[in-house]
């Protein structure tokens, strides 16, 4: 793996070459009390913060709303037209090691075979900086399935903050191409293996490991655990749409006498109509089957097609459920281990 | 997004206002028909769409017209006494005026949107509205369609640091005025238990990553569960209606005061009843978001609520209410031109994902299915596009308007932070300045969109 040194005052300088070598950067900042990943010019406008963006890098490969094709009726003629929009190749700065890792689990569901020819667009545009969390959050786990804040999944490059400067490990030969952009804010540099950087990993308390919980959970489907884990769950969609994993989606049809178009839209499977049938009929009648289809389909159902877990403990649907649902500690009081 | 038509398109055609005009059958489309066979000449800008009665006409069908690329809407239906079906107009007059509030606060030109009575002998009357409204549309020019696009930065409220924020007297809050509370609710709760008043207790316990969350305890023994402290903001009355909690009742449910009204509200729209929960009403001092004392609790004066069936704690009222911030913020908007009123909420909505999470923690939204997700037909588009967007958020607060009692749950849940609670107060106080009614008191009386008065303020109706 190579290793470059950049200082960070010259953060700024390489956020320009890359936009002059047509790239669009997008980091997260702060508009409107909402901290998001945005494009943007100006360095000083990046925040970052400990633990996860609240809103996850995922809008920008999976938006919650995108337009398939649209049509229009002229002249006795439908005229079809495809949306296809990216021109501008993409950079996501300052995702967090967790959110690297959640987008190869997308690339796992849009990507395999027949793949998803927006997603992969989008993808294929898509260059990967990560930075290495040097302190994790309360809510952070993802030393329990399997990662870590140096963890390297899914990242192109992986920076490290030291002093007025930042180790670039170069993970991919994508990631050495934005280094190439502007050789000479690179040096040369060393550094240890990035699993030996001094991360918080020995201090953070949530470990537990949840990646072989499968069996276990799905041996609870008919219990009454889940009664009571997930009673309190409101249903609201929160948790699927902060989840940098999560990936459901609904297509709809909207059209008026002269146009329309075909979308598809974020869904969520803790909402009624998810799985409401046609004849009225609902197989998943209320919050707590709902809710057990989550956790299911977090740590078993897509374990059992993809071999890894849909989870990445960033810990953003414990931490912004309305109702403190904490995905963690329910998946632990469910396989009987320790409370709180 | 599918637009009806650009406006470029209309301009080369030579741009002509359209005016949509619903009305109804007995009274303002006799009176369009006399104007008809008299001959009368009147601007051929309007469509008219007939309905059997003004109380028939949804605001829905208004926002729809919008969204299909009207320049103004136009509704009109017999004068008071006259409704073929008794008060059809006299319940329909009170929705318009709320409607008619909520799009003068989301900043849409007054003028686009009009009512009229108009009757069956008043042709003449029915051509001037007509041409008058057609005239003010040509000077408006053609609505910012569908729904506007955003033009430039939205005014700010300036991250509210100019707004008077009386923080102080709740300052005098101490932790002790929770844990008397505190003790004394689990000592209750374990005693209702016991002696099976209540088959399960819902309060707030510590969370694992939240400082308070709800908790469900069926036995006496896990009273000590139970917390109370600054922390406990949500409002557990939201699971009353829920089918999970239908196999707890009796349910005793720890309220707030505030909490306490939505009692009210549920009572009052039948949909729970009086025998299946107990209201452990608890002495609130306050609560804190983000490590602020929330807004609602900067007004609130009362520690205890409407509906109470055993009280923890005193139930003085409370010396610490001072004014509500949101109303300095209301009167900030209120000072913007319509195009920046419509500016600062067009981008506030461009933001919604539509998570639905404020419906799913308002205890007022109860219905099943929600309007939202009705899809024959679908009245509201389900994309969180800009279009969509407002028209969910129109329709949560036009469903809310005089019902909401502003526990301010949605509000802290939207994760895009969109100030629904601006929106909530603003409909209140028209509400209660209009129809001089306040939600969340009595349980008996009807809610006010489901009622009417004969001399109820018609001044914006031509
Ligand atoms: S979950 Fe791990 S990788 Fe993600 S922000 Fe927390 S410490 Fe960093
Ligand atoms: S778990 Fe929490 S965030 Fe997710 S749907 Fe339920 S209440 Fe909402
Ligand atoms: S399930 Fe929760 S913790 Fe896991 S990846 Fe999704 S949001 Fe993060
Ligand atoms: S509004 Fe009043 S009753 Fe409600 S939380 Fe605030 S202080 Fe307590
Ligand atoms: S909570 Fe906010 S983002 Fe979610 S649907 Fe409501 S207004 Fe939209």
């Amino acid at each position: 793996m190579k290793i470059w040194t950049l200082q960070k005052k010259r953060v700024g300088d390489w956020m320009a070459a890359l936009r002059a070598a047509g790239k669009e950067v997008l980091a997260p900042c702060e508009a409107d009390g909402l901290l998001r990943f945005r494009p943007i010019d100006d360095p000083s406008a990046i925040a970052v913060r400990p633990g996860p963006c609240p809103f996850p890098f995922k809008e920008w490969l999976f938006p919650p709303h995108q337009v398939l094709f649209s049509y229009q009726f002229e002249g006795g003629k439908v005229n079809l037209r495809e949306e296809e929009v990216l021109v501008n190749d993409q950079v996501g700065l300052f995702l967090r090691p967790c959110d690297a890792a959640a987008i190869k689990i997308l690339d796992t569901v849009f990507l395999s075979d027949p793949p998803d020819g927006f997603y992969q667009l989008r993808r294929s545009h898509l260059t990967i900086v990560t930075l290495g969390c040097r302190q994790a959050v309360p809510s952070c786990f993802c030393p329990a399935v399997g990662l870590s804040p140096t963890s390297l999944e899914g990242s192109d490059l992986f920076l490290w903050e030291e002093d007025d400067r930042f180790l670039v490990y170069g993970v991919s030969e994508k990631g050495d191409r934005l280094v190439q952009v502007s050789p000479d804010l690179f040096e040369p540099g060393e550094g240890p293996e990035p699993d030996q950087l001094p991360s918080p990993l020995p201090f953070m308390e949530r470990k537990e490991p949840l990646t072989n919980v499968g069996q276990k959970l799905q041996g609870l489907f008919e219990s009454d655990l889940w009664q009571e884990v997930g009673r309190t769950c409101l249903g609201c969609g929160i948790c699927a749409y902060l989840c940098p994993t999560c990936h459901c989606f609904d297509i709809v049809d909207e059209s008026d006498a002269y146009s329309g178009i075909r979308c598809r839209n974020w869904d969520c499977c803790a909402f009624p109509l998810f799985t409401l049938h046609a004849s009225g009929h609902n197989p998943r009648p209320d919050q707590p089957s709902r809710y057990r289809q989550r956790v299911l389909h977090k740590f078993a159902y897509f374990l059992q097609t993809f071999q890894q877990n849909m989870c990445v403990g960033c810990g953003r649907c414990s931490l912004f459920c309305p109702v403190g649902m904490d995905i963690y500690q329910i998946v632990l009081q469910l396989t009987g281990r320790c409370l709180v | 997004m599918a637009a009806v038509r650009t406006d470029s398109e209309r301009t080369e055609k030579g741009w002509e206002p359209k005016l949509i005009a619903f009305v109804c059958n007995w009274c303002t489309y006799a009176g369009a028909d006399a104007a008809g066979t008299r001959r009368m000449l009147y601007s051929p800008c309007v469509r008219i769409i007939r309905f059997p009665c003004t109380g028939r006409i949804d605001p829905h069908f208004i926002v729809r017209a919008f969204e299909q690329g009207a320049d103004g809407v136009l509704v009109s239906g017999c004068h008071p006494g006259d409704c073929h079906y008794v008060s059809g107009n006299l319940l329909a007059r009170r929705r318009f005026a709320i409607f008619k509030a909520l799009m003068d606060f989301l900043g849409l030109e007054p003028e686009r949107l009009s009512f009229s009575w108009v009757s069956a002998t008043e042709a003449g009357k029915w051509v001037e509205v007509v041409n008058s409204r057609v005239e003010a549309l040509r000077k408006l020019g053609p609505a910012r369609v569908p729904w506007g696009t955003l033009s430039g930065p939205p005014p700010s409220l300036n991250g509210r640091s100019v707004a008077p924020m009386p923080q102080e007297p709740l300052s005098q809050v101490k932790p002790d005025d929770y844990q008397a509370v505190e003790s004394q609710l689990r000592q209750l709760a374990e005693g209702l238990l016991a002696t099976g008043q209540v088959k399960a207790v819902l309060g707030y316990g510590k969370g694992s990553l939240q400082q308070a969350t709800p908790i469900v305890i069926t036995n006496a023994t896990e009273a000590n569960q139970l917390i109370f402290n600054e922390h406990c903001v949500q409002n557990l009355t939201v699971y009353l209606t829920s089918p999970s909690f239908r196999s707890l009742r009796p349910l005793g449910v720890v309220v707030k005061a505030c909490d306490s009204k939505s009692l009210v509200g549920l009572l009052q729209e039948d949909q729970v009843k009086r025998e299946d929960f107990r209201a452990i009403a608890v002495s609130c001092p306050g609560v804190k978001v983000n490590g602020r004392w929330a807004d609602k609790c900067l007004s609130c004066d009362q520690r205890i609520g409407p509906i109470a069936d055993h009280i923890v704690g005193s139930s003085e009222p409370k010396s610490t209410a001072g004014a509500d911030p949101r109303d300095w913020e209301i009167q900030t908007i209120e000072k913007w031109a319509p195009a920046e009123r419509w500016n600062f909420w067009m981008n506030q909505f461009s933001r919604c994902i539509r998570c639905y999470a404020c419906r799913a923690v308002c205890p007022l939204c109860y219905c099943q299915p929600c309007i939202a997700d009705k899809n024959r037909p679908q009245w509201i588009p389900t994309s969180p596009h800009l279009k969509g967007n407002v028209s969910w958020n129109l329709f949560r607060a036009l469903h809310l308007a005089g019902r909401c009692i502003g526990c301010d749950e949605c509000t802290r849940v939207c994760p895009v932070g969109i100030r629904l609670d601006l929106i909530n107060r603003r409909l209140s106080l028209e509400v209660a300045k209009r129809f001089g009614y306040e939600p969340g008191k009595d349980p008996s009386v009807p809610p006010p969109l489901a009622t009417y008065r004969p001399n109820d303020p018609g001044e914006f109706i031509l």
